[in-house]
């Protein structure tokens, strides 16, 4: 062998085996099992200590880049074990209201963040109204969902109409760049919760009440009972939160790694040289918004039917910031990462009630040492692959 | 519409327009002279009028009665601590992250303005419910006809003017004002002519902070109440303004904050709902003026290299 | 080492997970629970009542002949509907917590039914005047032990007509509170037909600025302004009717019935009508009782206008509780036979919607910084006159 090819050889990272991803899931899933049965503030607060420092512990010692190179290698795999544990999560807490109240809230969140992902992470396009369009999701659930339209419908509608309305803005979106793009989406933000305070057909201030989904004859709003087991009703709306995340998911992985997400890489990079090369800039960035838009809706309009509930508090500019903030820390255009942000942002100040009152400080404050010292994120996105696992 | 009603209208657009103006002014020195929109000078506004507020205090338990007194008292204090801020803002967050893409700086701004909103409202005793600001102007009014003109809101906008034109004099009559006008316009080149970048860009920030402090002691006794929330709404508005008018632009500025002032006032008289449909109105508005002229009222110069 | 490290650290999780899962809960703990607005304007109300139901549990747990040991939970509604739902939905969702004495705000109480109805988990209401709460459903879940918001316009409508006064501009805020107000107070108004609404403006409840109403207002020359909303917003627009040079009376409800009112206003409090249902504070039946034992607690706030139904509605639940043992169920079906039942509010009896009746309704002025009945006042005597009064 020459001497380049010996070298060659040792730049060459080993393969990752899939066992590596696979533990790694299974000690999260252990972990957040232990994190969200914890109610002694203290237990909490020492598996927190104890999450940290394990994870920083990992990184040292490279287990960390080992399991990220397993889980971009296997993906396929890995996902298929992530959902098996999210099923065992569930099937844990059974019985617990709350606690699958939350986990729901984690995974719409994260359907709505990767909504805004696709907008922002891919495409480039600022966009500060997410909260906004997952609001405007869930009042079409709110209004729609006392008439005799099926609830699958409604959940459809509520995204189509979160991207028809974000179409408005598709104007001046795409003339302005930088600043005044993000003037746009605020301005909105802020329009949005005004009108839907003022408007007593939607509601007005005291918001609206959201009648339970209906799918199909079966109310699920109802406890379950299988043999001698209760199931909270939150049951049902978790396996449908389930099988929208994981469209949603496997959505935007075959759309980063379709051509459609080259595009989408062009623009966001360099919009003069991708013009330049004959992109068609607009149709790319009005294609970005509008998907991203329809996910946010659909997120949001299940939200609603769940949480039973919508009121213009729950969607104002500070709500958008948040799902912003999670794209931060996350790092910009890695749904993985988005995963890990979301847990962090909406489990720890549930459980941790003595920080409850300091969340906004404690979110704004981590953001900003995200952006000071490591502005790709806490899982940055990985180079793209081409062929994932193909070595030659 | 009788004469007193539409006076008493300009009246209240006129007060508005010089509080957005004055943000907006803050909004884009900042732009002009580091190209980053720091989105905290909003909330930088709010921690001038509490700092205000707490000096009053201080003073009121020091047994001080003077109102000019303790207004001059305060005013000093609150735009020295707020120069202060400014100037460590820009040391410290922004300053650093001028290589990174503008959309850092914005965001990390805008996550420092809730930093400041949340420590306002968590760590200034009882900072979650609205506190009353002290009326110190003269209380006096005269009416003419069916308009009651207040003699605080004539000295508030006075004062407004002055400050706004003592601005001007700054920038275009004054050595410090040419090395400011010569770093927005090129930082390399202003360098080279041996003016301190790093000093200068301190100074613009503790300028615009001061002015933000002023904004907020304004809003305060205009009011005679402030809470944790102004800032949010008086940024955002004034970055609306500034944008309208053209970042760069101090004159921009100015027209952005009356032209939105102006906007809200007509919403309220036409639309039926009184001030419910204002903002609305002016946001809506906002957005399509962005629509038609993508970069403000007041074009901005940009080059762009390829 | 990296493998045994991964070993190393699921064991120590699962230890961790044992640790939480062993810690055993004593006996007989039982949790009941408080909802109110702990920050916020309001959160002075929020406060009282929070230090009133505490001092029915701890007088409670310091009751020998009590079978269980109280724990309260007490949690923030900051007065906004969706945080309301949320944390109603965290309470109810908690199958340790048997019972609430919940809600200050009527935003946060209508927002709520549904929600303590879908888990089945019983509350009473201690201070929201809405008369929706309990009337627009049947719910056996929801109780309150204070008046709605009827009685209290009605005599309001009473006196501005008695006093003479002709036009009145109404001002609500557009939440079902403020707009039940502008319902209830207009309807009463028309009954009595003597004076009539020349304006009618809804603001939204977080407003800063209202000089586009008042300048309207200003317009209309009324002789009172009547405004049906709480504190936060009371204050800036009788801050900001000054500033407008707009002399009429600032009549208000039982959502300014606070001292924040007075303070945040100062001098131009003076002159302030407000309503309330029930008699105050040391003129109730148990009312000396009450201040004497939340006096010697030494807590840092004052329990306000509300805080004594809080304390009757605490006492209720514990008294509910001691009787038929913490199950929720069991709970409901206790509170809906509740007839006549002496608490140092006086007697409460839940009609078939869970409502109790307050007959009384004491009407207030402000004078030289305090809420004074309106018969002990100089106003009432004539020694000084309202505004707009001739």
């Amino acid at each position: 062998m020459s001497a380049s090819d010996r070298m060659a050889d040792k730049a060459k990272p080993a393969r990752a085996g899939p066992w590596w991803a696979i533990t790694a899931l299974a000690v999260v899933a252990v972990y957040l099992i232990a994190l969200l049965s914890a109610e002694k503030q203290l237990v909490v607060m020492s598996l927190i200590a104890f999450g940290i420092v394990s994870a920083l512990a990992a990184g040292w010692f490279g287990v960390l880049q080992v399991v990220a190179r397993a889980f971009s290698e296997h993906e396929d795999l890995t996902g298929l074990f992530a959902i098996a544990a999210a099923l065992v999560i569930a099937a844990w807490f059974h019985e617990d209201h709350f606690v699958l109240l939350l986990i729901i809230t984690v995974l719409l969140t994260i359907v709505a963040t990767l909504g805004l992902n696709i907008q922002f992470g891919y495409a480039g396009v600022l966009n500060f109204a997410g909260a906004s369009f997952f609001g405007i999701g869930a009042y079409t659930s709110a209004v729609l969902n006392t008439t005799a339209m099926p609830h699958l419908l409604v959940l459809l509608l509520g995204g189509l109409l979160a991207a028809l309305i974000g179409s408005v803005l598709l104007l001046p979106v795409l003339r302005t760049r930088g600043h005044y793009a993000a003037l746009i989406t605020i301005a909105f933000a802020l329009l949005f919760k005004t009108f839907l305070e003022v408007n007593d057909v939607l509601g007005g201030p005291q918001g609206m009440q959201v009648k339970g989904m209906n799918l199909f004859g079966w109310s699920l709003n109802d406890n379950i009972e299988i043999g001698g087991i209760t199931l909270s009703f939150y049951m049902s709306y978790y396996v449908l939160s389930l099988a929208l995340l994981i469209a949603a998911f496997a959505l935007v992985r075959r759309l980063e790694r379709s051509w459609i997400g080259l595009n989408l890489d062009a623009l966001r990079l360099d919009d003069v040289a991708a013009g330049c090369f004959g992109l068609d800039i607009t149709r790319w960035k009005i294609t970005a918004f509008l998907i991203g838009n329809f996910l946010i809706g659909l997120a949001g309009a299940l939200f609603g039917m769940v949480g039973g509930f919508v009121a213009p508090n729950n969607y104002t500019f500070a709500d958008s910031l948040i799902l912003v903030s999670i794209l931060l820390l996350g790092g910009i255009g890695n749904p993985w990462g988005l995963i890990v942000a979301t847990l962090i942002v909406v489990v720890v100040p549930e459980k941790l009630q003595t920080i409850q009152e300091y969340r906004f400080l404690l979110y704004a404050l981590m953001v900003i040492g995200v952006l000071l010292f490591r502005p790709e994120g806490l899982l940055p996105r990985p180079v793209r692959r081409y062929f994932p696992g193909w070595r030659p | 519409m009788d004469a007193g009603l539409f006076a008493q209208y300009v009246m209240n657009g006129l007060m508005l327009g010089m509080m957005y103006a004055l943000v907006a002014v803050g909004f884009t020195l900042f732009f002009g002279v580091l190209d980053v929109i720091k989105f905290s000078h909003g909330d930088v506004l709010t921690v001038g009028a509490f700092t205000a507020l707490a000096t009053y205090v201080g003073l009121t338990q020091l047994g001080l009665q003077s109102h000019w007194l303790a207004l001059m008292v305060m005013l000093v204090v609150a735009t020295m601590a707020m120069a202060f801020l400014g100037m460590l803002i820009a040391r410290c967050l922004v300053m650093p992250l001028r290589s990174a893409p503008a959309l850092n700086t914005l965001l990390i701004t805008l996550m420092l303005g809730t930093v400041l909103r949340e420590c306002v409202r968590l760590f200034y005793p009882q900072g979650a419910n609205p506190k009353p600001f002290p009326a110190l102007l003269p209380r006096g009014s005269i009416d003419l006809g069916t308009f009651n003109l207040r003699f605080d809101n004539v000295l508030m906008l006075t004062a407004g003017v002055v400050t706004i034109v003592g601005l001007q004099f700054l920038l275009n009559r004054t050595r410090l004002g040419l090395a400011i006008r010569a770093v927005a316009q090129d930082e390399e080149t202003a360098r080279t002519m041996g003016i301190n970048f790093t000093a200068v860009v301190l100074i613009t920030f503790a300028i615009g902070s001061g002015l933000a402090a002023f904004a907020g002691v304004m809003n305060g006794l205009y009011y005679n109440e402030i809470n944790f929330g102004i800032g949010l709404y008086l940024g955002v508005v004034g970055f609306a303004a500034a944008i309208i008018g053209g970042l760069g632009s101090i004159y921009g500025a100015i027209l952005g904050g009356f032209l939105f002032a102006g906007l809200q006032t007509v919403g309220t008289v036409l639309l039926p709902f009184a001030s419910a449909y204002k903002d609305v109105f002016a946001f809506a508005i906002v957005i399509a003026i962005m629509a038609w002229r993508p970069t403000g009222l007041i074009q901005e110069k940009i080059s762009e290299r390829v | 080492m990296t493998r045994s490290g991964k070993l190393a650290a699921t064991g120590i999780a699962a230890l961790c997970l044992t640790l939480a899962a062993v810690d055993v809960e004593a006996k007989d703990k039982v949790k009941v629970g408080f909802i109110g607005p702990l920050t916020g304007g309001v959160s002075a109300n929020g406060i009282g009542g929070r230090n009133s139901t505490d001092l029915a549990v701890r007088l409670r747990n310091a009751d020998a002949n009590a079978k269980y040991e109280y724990e309260m939970v007490a949690l923030d509604d900051e007065c906004k509907p969706n945080v309301a739902v949320q944390v109603a939905t965290k309470m109810a969702a908690d199958k340790e917590v048997i019972a609430a004495a919940t809600h200050y705000c009527s935003v946060t109480a209508i927002a709520t039914v549904d929600t303590y109805h879908k888990f089945g988990f019983p509350v009473i209401v201690w201070g929201a005047v809405l008369p929706d709460i309990t009337y627009r459903n049947k719910y056996p879940e929801i109780h309150r032990v204070n008046g709605t918001m009827i009685n209290q316009n009605d005599a309001n409508a009473e006196l501005i007509s008695k006093l003479g006064f002709k036009t009145v501009a109404v001002v609500h805020d557009t939440t079902d509170y403020g707009k039940g107000h502008n319902e209830y107070f207009s309807k009463a108004l028309a009954r009595i037909g003597k004076a009539k609404i020349v304006g009618t403006f809804g603001v939204t409840a977080d407003q800063q600025d209202f000089t586009g109403e008042l300048t309207q207002i200003k317009a209309l020359n009324p002789d009172v302004i009547y405004f049906g909303g709480l504190t936060p917003i009371g204050v800036r627009i009788r801050s900001q009717m000054d500033k407008l040079g707009i002399k009429a009376v600032f009549d208000g409800t039982s959502g300014i019935g606070s001292d924040a009112f007075i303070q945040g206003l100062g001098p131009l409090a003076e002159g302030t009508l407000a309503f309330r249902e029930g008699a105050p504070t040391d003129k109730l039946p148990g009312g000396k009782f009450f201040m004497e034992k939340y006096n010697a607690q030494k807590y840092d706030n004052p329990p306000e206008a509300y805080g004594a139904f809080a304390y009757a509605a605490m006492d209720m639940i514990l008294d509910s509780i001691e009787k038929v043992g913490p199950d929720r169920k069991k709970v409901i079906a206790e509170l809906a036979n509740v007839k006549d039942r002496d608490t140092i509010v006086g007697k409460i009896t839940f009609d078939d919607h869970g409502q109790n009746t307050v007959p009384v309704i004491t009407r207030y002025v402000v004078q030289d910084g305090k809420f004074v009945e309106w018969d002990d006042s100089e106003y009432a005597s004539g020694k000084r006159k309202l505004p707009a009064q001739k």
